[in-house]
């Protein structure tokens, strides 16, 4: 057996043993999912008497029971509008701004950056007493409001510093030649700069679309009303409520799991552009 | 013309500054004054100088709050950031399709935490936790724990699980990192007779080192922020045995309306995420070019 052929065939047991190494710890990181939803379709002496065994049948009335008692589509709704409402002015504000940064020289402007990129580093828990106080006093804890404002905020100067990164690396002439043809700032930031900045809008609204939609400590002190809960405080609120209706529980768990799992798949190039570049600041 | 120019940038740059002020700005400047109060958050402020630092550093409960953070930040820089980097490492050794590993592995991420702690604390159930039932089948009753709930095992479980989501994250951060490396060094080195985990050893790891110091950086910062797993997998307990300083806080707040002291202990951990995380930026800075990002 000659060393040149040797070579290759060890390469390739590496190689499958890496395989095997991959399925197995694919397996062991899934197997908490699938798990939960065989148990979904349980009842619970099946879930206590035999973890491992498949469902006998399954039958999909537990996911309407878990959605309709729960009011998981009601949770699913305020995380739609609240998620919706804040990557919106995250976008719109966050744009704006880096256009300002990026295009003009103005008094304070080393200021706001400072004081936005502080904003990067500031943990939560730097201003969400106050903020509680604050929203308390207003009256608008309790509103959709108390999540869309901070949700914004927090977003906002990683939004900033990535547009702005963005913007920067647009050549000048563009910027000038749309001037001398008389086009006035509004419509430059518009037609010109907005377009332009499509790709870097869409990673940052998928990070922070999904910090959105996970936040859970402001969600969970600002809003006490369960008709405005987002999916986490009311997932929460709800497993509450039916704390040993496990088959009920492990239903609700899908029903929210499921959809993050297509969306993963179907967009996962995207998701983890915007997630390493929203790691990266 | 020329007066008017001089307003745009603060027009477009208005909007974001009025939200991030008030909604952040100004809530940390009102939150240092709080801490330097004795106030129950709606009653009257009585003003008592750094009072609430003294008590918070005589706190053993605050102080053991600490210990158990950093405890689970150690836990997860292996649990997330090495097992991250070993997986980044096999994933990239492979020299075709791994998609489907990379979806399996990620896709924790994606989940609301709550989601993510209701899940465990089944899987930590002693009855028909998934864990036990593991063990009963493998023969291995004796190791059969009340996770949760046993004040030895509970911060262990919960780093646990905050490692099931972010091995992932952090895989991916280290797999991009590695598709930059030149080809030709791994080649020239795999030429050379090296092996595969000398190449990881030797060549790969210390070429991603920027990756490597952003990845340390966020779990450490991120881990003195946690949160989510904590309150819903055990609220500090048993026994005080995962207190750590934000669910601590949260209590001292809006249970006991300790808004002084709550906020003084929020200072301090602030001081303590942004010293830590500007020290370990700085590292960054200081690397010697030629080593990519």
């Amino acid at each position: 057996m000659s060393t040149a052929s040797a070579r290759p065939r060890a390469g390739r047991l590496l190689g499958l043993l890496t395989t095997l190494a991959l399925i197995i710890i694919a397996v062991v990181f899934f197997f908490p999912m699938v798990w939960m939803v065989l148990s979904s379709f349980k009842t619970n002496s099946d879930i206590f008497s035999a973890p491992f065994a498949l469902p006998t049948s399954i039958d999909f009335a537990r996911w309407g029971e878990a959605w309709e008692v729960g009011h998981i589509g009601q949770y699913a709704l305020n995380s739609v509008i609240v998620t919706g409402a804040s990557v919106f002015a995250i976008l719109l504000l966050g744009a704006a701004a880096a256009f300002a940064f990026s295009r003009y020289r103005f008094r304070g402007r080393q200021l706001f950056m400072g004081l936005l990129a502080l904003g990067l580093l500031l943990p939560l828990q730097s201003y969400f007493i106050a903020q509680s106080t604050m929203f308390t006093d207003l009256a608008i804890t309790d509103t959709r409001l108390a999540l869309i404002i901070p949700y914004t905020a927090m977003g906002l100067p990683l939004a900033v510093y990535l547009l702005k990164v963005y913007l920067d690396s647009l050549p000048d002439e563009l910027f000038e030649a749309a001037r001398i043809d008389g086009a006035g700032d509004l419509r430059v930031f518009w037609l010109l700069a907005l377009p332009l900045l499509r790709p870097g809008l869409a990673t940052v609204a998928i990070f922070s679309a999904l910090a959105c939609w996970n936040e859970f400590l402001l969600a969970l002190l600002y809003i006490q009303d369960d008709s405005l809960k987002t999916i986490p405080t009311g997932l929460l609120a709800f497993s509450s409520r039916y704390v040993t209706d496990y088959g009920l529980l492990f239903s609700a768990l899908s029903i929210v799991t499921l959809p993050m799992i297509v969306i993963y798949v179907v967009f996962n190039k995207q998701i983890i552009e915007g997630i390493t570049a929203g790691s990266m600041k | 013309m020329k007066a008017n120019r001089a307003v745009t940038p603060y027009l477009f740059l208005g909007p974001a500054l009025l939200v991030f002020g008030f909604a952040v700005v100004l809530p940390v400047a009102m939150t240092a004054v709080y801490s330097l109060t004795d106030w129950n958050g709606y009653g009257s402020m009585t003003f008592v100088g750094l009072d609430n630092y003294v008590k918070a550093l005589g706190d053993s409960l605050f102080r053991d709050s600490f210990a158990h953070v950093i405890a689970y930040i150690a836990a997860t820089l292996v649990l997330e950031v090495v097992i991250g980097l070993c997986l980044a490492g096999l994933v990239s050794a492979r020299r075709r399709g791994s998609l489907w590993f990379r979806v399996a592995i990620f896709t924790p991420v994606m989940l609301p935490m709550v989601v993510v702690a209701i899940l465990w604390a089944f899987v930590y159930n002693a009855d028909f936790g998934l864990l036990n039932a593991a063990l009963e089948a493998a023969g291995l009753q004796n190791l059969q724990k009340v996770w949760l709930g046993d004040p030895s095992t509970a911060l262990l479980a919960i780093s646990v699980t905050s490692g099931w989501v972010y091995a992932g994250f952090y895989m991916t951060i280290f797999y991009a990192a590695f598709n930059q490396i030149p080809s030709e060094v791994v080649e020239a080195a795999r030429l050379d007779g090296a092996g595969e985990w000398q190449i990881f050893r030797r060549i790969k790891v210390p070429m991603i080192r920027s990756a490597v110091t952003v990845a340390v950086l966020l779990c450490v910062t991120g881990g003195f922020q946690g949160f989510d797993l904590f309150y819903v997998m055990t609220n500090g307990g048993p026994y005080g045995a995962t207190e750590i300083p934000t669910t601590y806080l949260v209590k001292s707040v809006f249970t006991f309306g300790n808004v002084g002291y709550g906020s003084a202990m929020a200072v301090l951990l602030t001081a303590v995420v942004v010293v830590v995380g500007l020290i370990l930026a700085r590292f960054n800075r200081q690397r010697p070019e030629g080593a990519r990002s």
